[in-house]
């Protein structure tokens, strides 16, 4: 059930932003190891297989095998990811360490399977929210939670009620958030809608609510 | 167009566009999106033809989400006047944008019809862009 990977890291002493840097020139992004009851451990990996993991599908749900180079194989999660604002650039990364028979708390992706009926008549899909946070033990861990919006009529939506989940995993978001609806296709009315109230809305001005001078006023003194 | 209901003040003062998006540069509700590589202001006229260009392209399907809004006035002086005689009167409305703004986003169309859209939308702006998608979380 739970995806498993492995991924090479060595440990390093070197910290700050500095030696980040240096790191992040020299092929590696760095990253740091924690979990519960485990002292706080900096590590570094090599930015190509990290970057190769991170687009390959649900890394969030992947359990990776960390090979350190001290012989130590930690099981961890990917907790966060730091990823630079606009360059493909991933500046560091945390792992979670964790433990048999001790359970964590995770956001998988919610999967859409199938067409919907009322998609098929037109209507839009909207995927309202891409994620829910489980519960369950590390060797549990599913990849996805998959659902099935065949049946989904124009207006109909579904909710994490909805989800099936494999046994041992327990659904901790609010049961009654939509996680997908099928919308009437209004696009293109609105657009028609809008192009009008164009016209209307260049000429007006927003209403002023502070202690400024009001506009006529401020055109008067213009004046002067 | 785009332009707030109320405003606290009819004129701002012009302000500088500083540092990179730190907020607002990951898709966040849609599957695509168009995300800024530089700075500027971004007009509601601009955000207004870029999405007429993204919903002509995708027609029927799909939802465009705008995550930029234009809510600092713009003031200009009219043509051929002195300098002087206090600030010009409010012309514009603009949003301001920083590198790594995720400005427009797309969802419930193919990538390819995704990346078309955004192409159009782009042609509309003044900065560079590019394309991003959720599943590659901004790499």
């Amino acid at each position: 059930m739970t995806t498993r990977v492995i991924l090479e890291a060595q440990l390093r002493t070197e910290t700050g932003k500095g030696a980040a840097r240096s790191l992040r020139r020299q092929g590696y992004v760095p990253g740091v190891i924690y979990g519960h009851g485990e002292e706080t451990r900096a590590c570094k990996v090599n930015t190509k297989e990290l970057e190769r993991l991170l687009t390959s599908g649900s890394y969030e749900s992947t359990l990776i095998e960390l090979k350190l180079d001290n012989g130590d194989t930690p099981r961890v999660l990917i907790r966060e990811v730091q990823v630079h604002p606009y360059r493909s650039e991933v500046l560091h990364v945390d792992f979670l360490a964790v433990h048999r028979g001790e359970k964590v708390r995770l956001e998988v992706p919610v999967r859409l399977d199938g067409v919907a009926r009322g998609v098929k008549e037109g209507g839009i899909l909207e995927h309202l929210r891409h994620e829910v946070e489980i519960r369950c033990d590390p060797d549990q861990i599913p990849e996805a939670l998959e659902l099935d919006i065949s049946e989904l009529g124009i207006g109909d939506s579904v909710t994490v009620v909805d989800l099936s989940t494999p046994a041992g995993v327990e659904i901790l978001s609010d049961s009654s958030v939509a996680i997908a609806a099928i919308v009437p296709p209004a696009a293109l009315k609105v657009e028609e809608v809008v192009e009008e109230v164009e016209a209307v809305e260049e000429e007006a001005e927003p209403e002023v609510i502070g202690r400024g001078k009001p506009a006529e006023e401020e055109a008067e003194e213009q004046e002067q | 167009m785009l332009a707030p209901k109320r405003i606290k003040w009819r004129k701002q003062q012009k302000g500088r566009v500083r540092g990179k998006a730190t907020r607002g540069s990951r898709v966040a509700f849609g599957e695509y999106g168009l995300q800024s590589l530089e700075r500027a202001w971004i007009t509601a006229r601009q955000i207004e033809a870029a999405r007429v260009a993204m919903t002509r392209h995708i027609k029927r399907g799909g939802k465009v989400f705008i995550r930029i809004f234009p809510d600092k006035p713009i003031s200009k002086k009219p043509a051929e006047t002195r300098m002087g005689k206090g600030k010009g009167n409010p012309e514009a409305w603009v949003a301001p944008v920083k590198p790594g703004r995720v400005m427009f986003e797309l969802e419930g169309v193919s990538e390819a019809v995704a990346r078309r859209a955004m192409e159009l939308a782009a042609a509309k702006l003044p900065v560079q862009t590019r394309f991003v998608s959720r599943s590659r979380g901004g790499l």
